[in-house]
């Protein structure tokens, strides 16, 4: 398997280069083209994420498509080439054995079986934020598809970083985080803008994206007319 | 103060590097990341060295601007004990600019165009006048002043107009001209090209000065969005 990507800064492609037998499981509607022999099918998490519950939990949790294709090369020679929704970078995270990635939920684009995805609960301290703070945990071996709003930076953690949440694309099992207010008094927080941010502790790789799909949706989303009840 | 603007034209981010003592002020929400030794600080933006009825009007314009729609009207400024790296970055797509400040030479900014400013830049809001309100293309101003560096964000990509007599421009293309151009909005031409023309409002400046615009606008944007929405 090779994929290749195509457009980055602004809008990214990926091609997915399949040989016979091998598969990538892409999140639905992701995909723009494909040659004629590959196989599709449609499920809800089978292999990638443990049956119906596993698709269930990641939908609802991790902020990512209940239904995920599947592509198989029926023959060699094959490729699929898939997009994101939003404008943006594109990279693949090539995950090793015993090592983890922990994915914001709406980066993660595509992986093949070998890559398993689950949903990492992150108790209470996820639900103040009001961000979705669940995260999708891959482990296993294989490359990783992710995707960003606007451009993608890689930033080798060692020590410490804070991070507005809606800028956090994943990062690597060995860094810790916590969720925190930006500045010291809660009305510097609530007026700073930044709420809670997380605070990023480790060694590790951390990946960030230079725009917050949240904050673009807000200031398109209130110019727009209401929707009627 | 070590700055670096990276990502662009279509996504870019400022990156700025504190040193002891340096501060950089920047709209409220721009934070990306930052090194735990930087500090931050929440303010009214109605300007550092401004009395009672300035800190007032702002109140005001900010509750306004609140029911209007629009940005915030707080700011943050990081400082940071040892040295420390903050990233700051816009919330549409789009380019960045550097632009340095001396006294007595002052930018005006539309006000979603401000991302930060550093040194002894002041900045105030002020309204382009009634007539600004029309239309959605109500053109919010920021007056920045004093000596420093300022950085603007555009959407889309920024191109520099020097202006020597007159000049026309779209309001939502504006993202900042010289304090030195007067300036005017209207419609373009009579009644009926301010309906049909497609254009609403215009700016017209006039006198010597530089204007930047913007390659995208966002009424544009949000114009096309709005039908295609779900009644």
């Amino acid at each position: 398997m090779k994929i290749e990507i195509q457009y980055n800064t602004a809008h990214s492609l990926a091609t997915v280069h399949l040989e016979a037998g091998e598969a990538i499981r892409a999140e639905a509607a992701a995909m723009v083209s494909m040659t004629e022999n590959i196989d599709v099918s449609t499920t809800a998490g089978h292999g990638a994420g443990g049956g119906l519950f596993g698709g269930l939990k990641r939908a609802a949790l991790g902020g990512e498509s209940f239904f995920q294709n599947l592509f198989r090369a029926v023959s060699s020679g094959a490729h699929v080439s898939l997009a994101p929704r939003l404008c943006g970078s594109m990279l693949v995270h090539d995950l090793q054995q015993g090592e983890e990635l922990l994915i914001q939920g709406s980066s993660y684009v595509a992986a093949p079986d070998s890559v398993q995805l689950n949903t990492k609960f992150q108790g209470f301290k996820g639900f103040i934020s009001g961000e979705s703070l669940f995260f999708l945990k891959a482990s296993g071996q294989g490359p990783v598809l992710l995707n960003a709003f606007g451009a993608l930076q890689e930033v080798q953690l060692d020590g410490e970083l804070i991070v507005d949440t809606g800028h956090l694309v994943a990062f690597t099992e060995g860094v810790q985080y916590k969720v925190t207010k930006a500045s010291a008094g809660w009305v510097g927080a609530f007026l700073s803008g930044e709420g809670l941010v997380l605070r990023l502790e480790g060694r590790g790789k951390v990946y960030l994206q230079s725009r917050n799909p949240q904050e673009f949706g807000q200031s398109v989303g209130r110019l727009l007319p209401a929707r009627k009840a | 103060m070590n700055t670096i603007i990276e990502h662009g034209p279509s996504f870019a981010w400022l990156r700025a590097k504190l040193q002891p003592g340096e501060e950089i002020q920047a709209e409220a929400g721009a934070m990306v990341s930052m090194e735990p030794q930087v500090e931050i600080s929440t303010h009214l933006n109605s300007g550092k060295k401004s009395g009672i009825f300035s800190i007032i009007w702002t109140f005001l314009v900010a509750v306004s601007r609140k029911f209007l729609g629009g940005e915030t009207v707080f700011v943050n400024r990081f400082t940071s004990s040892t040295s420390g790296e903050v990233i700051l970055a816009p919330k549409l797509s789009g380019q960045i600019m550097a632009r340095s400040l001396r006294p007595n030479a002052g930018l005006l900014v539309q006000a979603g165009s401000y991302l930060a400013s550093s040194g002894q830049v002041d900045t105030k809001l002020r309204f382009g006048g009634l007539r600004t309100l029309f239309g959605g293309e109500g053109l919010v101003l920021l007056h920045c002043e004093g000596e420093g560096d300022l950085f603007l964000n555009a959407y889309g990509g920024i191109t520099e107009i020097p202006i020597n007599g007159e000049f026309t421009i779209d309001t939502g293309h504006i993202v900042a001209f010289d304090d030195a151009l007067d300036f005017q909005v209207k419609g373009i031409g009579g009644l009926k090209s301010l309906f049909f023309s497609g254009e609403g409002l215009v700016c017209n400046f006039k006198g010597q000065g530089n204007v930047y615009i913007q390659s995208r606008n966002l009424s544009a944007l949000i114009g096309w969005l709005s039908p295609l929405l779900p009644r």
